[in-house]
């Protein structure tokens, strides 16, 4: 029994985000967030100061694990952000920042939480809404006969994440490979319910990035010695694949709950062995070829098939089960007896490979949906944040599929977004006041809010003191070199817009970000011409934006709801 | 109060050594101020035991239990309400939790104050009870006993000569009257009151028709949005409650089902899935049953998919409990581990020639069940938890199936047909999806809760659960028991004899009286037994009428009842009370003006009925029938589904309804507690309408309650949330109860925990 012990009485705060202390970590963990975001981003290292593993990176995911919040109300901000992530793998930071500043915004306005909740909550409907109408154009259709917005959309998400340490060559050959990985897993014959295969990222380092490669089919890792005596012969036809799931040692399982009284001259060992054995002889008259085992399988049946040419593997892992039942459809078998003919599966052939200083086994399937990515990297913590990379631009890939949307990067979304609001507002306060309980003039306050911490998240983009600019067409985001004067001619500074979509020398007027500017409607629609010509065009994924900016805009309403903090003591 | 920090400590906790800021206003509640240090007061506290070993213990007084009250009011007053905040709790383990459950909220502060740990655990065990309430709870409470305090300051039997101790026990005796007064004023006269006065206006959320009662969707639509007002995010609320009304009428097969409470109730945790890291708005509904778990083998399948449930391993083992194996050679082993391999295919064969398709199993099946499965195309689904199978027994009424069924070679009994099973992925996780056909009352759908933060779907996953409470307490009748006064009462107490009448007839009543005193006479000795009902009278008109007096319980007379039954009840009746012709005939003509007035005003759907007690006093007649063969106890009922408007209607009108009768009181006891009562209930409307300026403000409340119980009109508010009745009293009984506890209590006793050290801190402070 555990010690009994009084528990200690809680701390009761009220109202939490009154207090100075809440409102500096606040602004102390944004300006961490912040100044991760983008491709020019700064890194932080994280470490214990203890010894062991540095850690390098500008990913959400990585900086909020390894972050220690202690306040319960910046819990709630990073456990949310982290769910979302969890979810979406993309769109971490913008979530944060956007809520951060939302937080902000909305308490130096000084209206009641509960109309500055409602407020947020119609605003964002007003976003959700538009984003998802047919008029809006910062909304790309993905066109999956080309790979022009899928490779850019995969290359984006690789430039946002600086850590990873890559040349402009090295972005352009990991984007290829993970676009090609995710084409790999889509099934040829497609049926009514489409089940992707998986690509497996397997580490190299201490290679070169442009080693990195993709191979259809399995790799299993494992020495050169063990490698060498497993493949003896090569058969030019395709292998016969037997996958066991139930453990090949010999063990005795079904014993049940009674006793099992064995007399003194009976030797269960040998029985059990029998057994095996006559799988074996089974699994030999059958012509199979490779034996793979989940689990451990006995060495002298091991020994019996090398005797008779069958390559065994066993200590496969449960993790590799299902991609080698999907790639072999073999059937894992939970029996030592009789094996049904249909529980066979087979693969087109089998190599040994080597890597650098690693030896594989290579299954190469008929059809291939499941492929591995071997991934290189020079140093450890670019691969870690490599890897990372690529699985959430796999992930990303995925949810594209979903919904066949992008929308545009670079921060263009953000303003656009904004604009649109400020127009909407100005223009149709009435028709919006008319059903809610609450006047214009704070409509005007909280949409000023609202919209501005959508802009300040663009402007996190900017990192080296340079202009942010707006421009009043299209209500894109532009960011040009600090300008000594105000007398510079802007199309000449800047050259494109953040997500690459316009150049600047198309007669365009500015303004800067941070200053107020007169609400004007953005061009509604978007010439499908212009995204074709846009050679390197940046584009964020619209499943994890359009989430984020929602789970955004509730986790600031939950924390401005707060009356009490209750903190356990215990 | 209104800013900076409450710190609620205790006394044996340090207060000194939580961390504060220097400006943060602190409120302590412990009792006697000498105690007070900056200092760990347990030090200190065990120091002066030794020493003395009466400061141990502490009165226990109404001013002790108020300065506690108090301090829990505070906190409670920040979240009652439409306009109350969230509250963030976090755990030792670092998780945060987001509530504006009370309870939930009082068992995070993890009080140690004696009274106010009694307090808690009364909100907690009436919060299981009723689901709702525990703010209201808190705050009710700190009125009675401000009330109490004021009632003692005034007292002048309190003499300032009396040493200290007489005095402390002189006022528990006090006390102990006083609580004596309040249980009995509960037990015998709150019934009473609620009954006969307040029952008039009801509203009901059924809409009853020739087919017996249905449920209306705004009716309950209004019920639960002001439920979700008080338990969630003011953000949240209402896209909550129109998400749990969607599931109730989805889940109801007929509108009149509302046994399926009990089942959401009970089975809630199998009813819901939590996801977080996706917006509240993803929140759904799906058809059908979620498993908590993934399939072990799916294999798809389309058409007429048989399931059966198992609750054993279908592999036959080696030997079963409480028995014993004899393995004599090795031949045998193998021969029997072959028959094992071929007897669990022969089971296989078996359930796929019966069509059966899906295999749900409380027990993890060996690897070679699950690889026969497969084989045969079986989808299997492993370790379904007892209450999962219990609720899958519920609504397909399928009992498990045993082994030996399985292997014979007949037909299984025991499958059912679902229409679909699949894999179900929320946020990478998969789960198993099963189309349940129902052949109860319930359809089975599954809520699926979305939220940023694990947090927020767990405050809405404990409101959901507290509201299919509540609706289930709603939904059944509420008993009410009190004594009927009894003929030589009636004169002392004047209600017994008016209870038909609204207090501003009460001039009238005294004629009345009269006439009633010479009926009386008129008739036989025989008449005992008074019972008045107060839907006797539904129009002005009718006050006219005398009383009617009978020699046995009177049967009450319902309007709402249709011409055939009151033919078939009037001559029972005239055989039952003979010699009170006049007053039956008056009755009789009475009716149809009944008929006449009873007007049906739709109050934003919620059909109001005028004539209270119509249409679900029904089966009430027949309880008091029975109920009532023992001399001079009554029950009555607050009938199922009885709704009030919200934002203290029902507070305001009980408060006028005490002050009256405290008003025609002659026991001082009675009156004192009855106006004690009626003032601290107005503390609840007062709180709520705080913040609300114009019509919703409290005074505009106040008035048109009190106009609406002038009237005997139904109430009308700006609001439009409703708030079942039941709850609402089984409240105001708990609260009566918990402060009956507390002043039960004269002195409390700190015991040393001798063999258990607490801590290492405090030991090192004792050095």
């Amino acid at each position: 029994m555990s010690r009994f012990e009084a528990k200690k009485p809680s701390l009761c705060k009220t109202e939490p985000l009154t207090s100075e202390r809440v409102r500096s970590t606040l602004s102390v963990l944004k300006g961490i967030l912040a100044s991760c975001y983008g491709p020019s981003g700064r890194l932080k290292q994280l470490h214990n100061g203890l010894g062991g593993s540095v850690c390098t990176t500008s990913q959400s995911s990585a900086l909020l694990r390894n972050l220690s919040v202690t306040h319960p109300v910046l819990k709630v901000l990073t456990a949310s952000v982290q769910n979302h992530v969890s979810c979406f793998s993309d769109c971490g930071l913008f979530t944060a920042i956007l809520c951060c500043n939302l937080i902000e915004n909305t308490q130096r306005i000084g209206l009641t939480p509960m109309k500055v909740m409602k407020l947020n909550k119609d605003l964002l409907s007003f976003c959700t809404s538009y984003l998802k109408s047919e008029a809006c154009s910062c909304r790309i259709p993905v066109d999956f006969s080309s790979t022009h917005i899928l490779l850019g959309l995969v290359r984006s998400i690789l430039t946002s994440k600086p850590a990873c340490m890559l040349t402009r060559k090295e972005t352009d050959h990991i984007s290829a490979l993970i676009l090609k990985s995710f084409l790999l897993t889509i099934p040829e014959s497609a049926e009514d319910r489409i089940v992707l295969g998986k690509s497996i990222i397997v580490s190299l380092k201490g290679q070169r990035v442009t080693d990195s490669t993709i191979l259809p089919g399995l790799l299993i890792e494992m020495s050169e010695i063990q490698l060498r005596r497993l493949l003896p012969t090569r058969k030019s036809s395709a292998l016969k694949v037997a996958l066991f799931c139930v453990s090949l040692s010999g063990d005795f399982s079904n014993a049940g709950e009674g006793t099992v009284v064995v007399p003194y001259q009976v030797s269960l060992e040998n029985a059990v062995l029998e057994q095996l054995l006559n799988l074996g002889r089974q699994l030999v008259s059958d012509h199979v070829d490779l034996v793979l085992c989940q689990k451990v399988m006995h060495p002298s049946l091991k020994q019996f098939f090398i005797e008779h040419h069958v390559i065994a593997i066993d200590r496969a892992g449960v993790t590799l089960m299902e991609p080698l039942s999907k790639m072999t459809g073999a059937t894992p078998i939970g029996s030592l007896d009789t094996i049904a003919s249909t529980a066979y599966g087979s693969v087109k052939d089998l190599h040994s490979a080597r890597f650098g200083s690693k030896h594989f086994f290579h299954l190469i399937p008929h059809e291939a949906t499941v492929c591995s990515l071997l991934l290189c990297s020079r140093n450890d913590t670019a691969w870690e944040e490599l890897k990372l990379a690529c699985q959430t631009a796999l992930h990303v890939l995925q949810l594209t599929i979903k919904e066949p949307w992008v929308l545009l990067g670079g921060g263009c979304t953000e303003t656009h977004l904004a604009a649109h609001i400020r127009h909407k507002v100005h223009n149709k306060a009435d028709d919006i006041v008319k059903e809610d309980g609450y006047s214009q003039a704070e409509l005007l306050i909280a949409a000023e809010a609202f919209c501005s911490a959508l802009e300040s998240v663009a402007g996190s983009l900017e990192h080296d003191g340079g202009e942010i600019l707006i421009d009043m067409k299209y209500g894109h985001f532009w960011s040009g070199q600090a300008a000594s004067a105000s007398v510079v001619s802007w199309p000449d500074m800047l050259s494109r817009c953040g997500c690459g979509l316009y150049n600047s020398q198309e007669g365009l007027s500015w303004s800067f970000l941070r200053s107020t500017y007169h609400p004007f409607a953005p061009q509604a629609c978007l010439s499908q011409a212009a995204v074709d010509s846009a050679s390197n065009l940046i584009v964020d994924c619209f499943t994890a934006k359009l989430s984020g900016l929602q789970v955004a805009v509730e986790t600031a309403n939950l924390i401005l709801d707060l009356s009490y903090v209750i903190e356990d003591k215990n | 109060m209104a800013s900076g920090d409450t710190t609620v400590t205790s006394v044996s906790a340090g207060a000194g050594r939580v961390p504060m800021p220097r400006r943060a206003q602190r409120l302590h509640f412990r009792l006697p101020p000498r105690l007070f240090r900056p200092r760990p007061p347990a030090v200190r506290l065990r120091r002066r035991g030794r020493l003395d070993p009466e400061s141990m213990a502490s009165p226990g007084s109404v001013t002790a239990a108020l300065r506690v009250a108090e301090v829990l009011e505070a906190i409670a007053n920040r979240c009652v309400g439409p306009e109350g905040g969230l509250v963030l709790c976090t755990k030792p383990t670092g998780e945060v939790l987001l509530s504006r459950d009370g309870g939930r909220l009082l068992e995070a502060l993890h009080l140690e104050h004696p009274l106010a740990r009694m307090i808690v655990a009364c909100v907690s065990s009436h919060l299981k009870k009723t689901g709702d309430g525990a703010k209201t709870f808190v705050i009710f409470l700190c009125h009675l006993l401000r009330g109490l305090h004021a009632i003692r300051e005034k007292d002048p039997f309190t003499s300032e000569n009396i040493q200290t101790h007489e005095r402390h026990w002189k006022n528990c005796s006090q006390w102990k009257s006083v609580s004596q007064a309040l249980l009995t004023f509960q037990t015998q006269i709150l019934d009473r009151i609620v009954d006969q006065y307040l029952s008039r206006h009801y509203l009901s959320v059924f809409s009853s028709s020739a087919k017996g009662r249905t449920l209306r969707r705004r009716s309950l639509e209004s019920l639960l949005e002001a439920y979700f007002c008080g338990r969630v995010g003011r953000n949240n609320c209402r896209f909550i409650s129109q998400l749990m009304c969607d599931y109730v009428f989805k889940c109801m097969a007929c509108e009149s089902g509302v046994e399926v409470f009990e089942l959401m109730d009970s089975c809630f945790f199998e009813l819901n899935v939590g996801v977080s890291g996706l917006p509240v708005s993803a929140s759904r509904i799906v058809d059908g049953l979620v498993l908590h778990r993934d399939f072990s083998v799916y294999c798809p399948a389309d058409g007429d998919i048989r399931m059966v449930m198992v609750t054993e391993a279908l592999q036959p083992l080696f030997s079963s409990s409480k028995s014993e194996f004899m393995l004599n050679s090795e031949a045998q082993f193998q021969a029997s581990q072959c028959w094992i391999v071929e007897r669990t295919e022969a089971v296989m064969k078996h359930l796929q020639s019966q069509n059966i398709k899906l295999l749900l199993s409380s027990v993890k099946q060996p690897d070679l069940v699950v690889y026969c499965a497969r084989l045969h195309s079986i989808s299997v689904v492993e370790c379904l938890s007892a209450e999962e199978v219990s609720l899958i027994q519920r609504i397909t009424g399928l009992p498990p199936c045993v082994l030996p069924r399985v292997t014979s070679q007949g037909e299984i009994l025991h499958t059912t047909s679902v229409k679909f099973c699949k894999p179900l992925i929320l946020r990478s996780k998969r789960y198993v999806h099963l189309g349940l056909m129902s052949t109860r009352v319930f359809i089975p759908h599954c809520m699926i809760l979305c939220g940023p933060v694990p947090g927020l779907v767990q405050q809405h996953e404990s409101a959901l659960h507290g509201a299919f409470k509540m609706l289930r307490h709603s939904f059944t009748d509420l008993d009410l028991n009190y004594i009927i006064q009894t003929e030589d009462q009636c004169d002392s107490s004047p209600l017994a004899s008016n209870s038909s009448r609204d207090s501003h007839h009460l001039p009238e009543i005294g004629k009345y009286q009269d006439i009633t005193v010479k009926n009386k006479n008129k008739s036989e000795s025989t008449q005992t037994y008074l019972r008045v009902y107060s839907n006797l009278v539904a129009s002005d008109t009718e006050l006219e009428m005398p009383v009617p007096w009978s020699a046995q319980k009177e049967t009450p007379i319902d309007a709402s009842l249709t011409g055939d039954i009151r033919k078939c009840l009037s001559p029972e009746r005239n055989w039952i009370i003979e010699g009170c012709e006049l007053s039956i005939e008056n009755n009789s003509t009475g009716h149809p003006t009944a008929e006449d007035t009873r007007t049906e005003i739709s109050y934003e759907n919620v059909q109001v009925i005028s004539n209270p007690g119509k249409g679900y006093t029904l089966p009430v007649i027949y309880k008091s029938l029975e109920a009532c063969t023992s001399r001079g106890y009554c029950s009555s009922t607050i009938p199922a589904g009885c709704v009030l408007p919200v934002g203290g209607h029902f507070e305001i009108l009980l408060h006028c309804c005490l002050l009256n009768y405290a008003k025609q009181c002659r026991q001082s006891a009675e009156a004192t507690v009855g106006t004690l009562i009626a003032n601290a209930l107005l503390g609840i409307p007062k709180i709520l309408c705080k913040p609300q300026k114009g019509k919703v403000s409290f005074s505009h409340t106040y008035l048109r309650s009190l106009h609406a119980l002038q009237t005997g009109q139904p109430v009308v508010s700006g609001q439009s949330g409703l708030e079942p009745v039941a709850g609402k009293y089984q409240l105001l009984t708990s609260v009566l109860q918990c402060l009956v506890k507390i002043l039960t209590i004269d002195l409390i006793i700190n015991i040393k925990r001798q063999p258990h050290k607490t801590s290492d801190e405090d030991s090192e402070d004792e050095l």
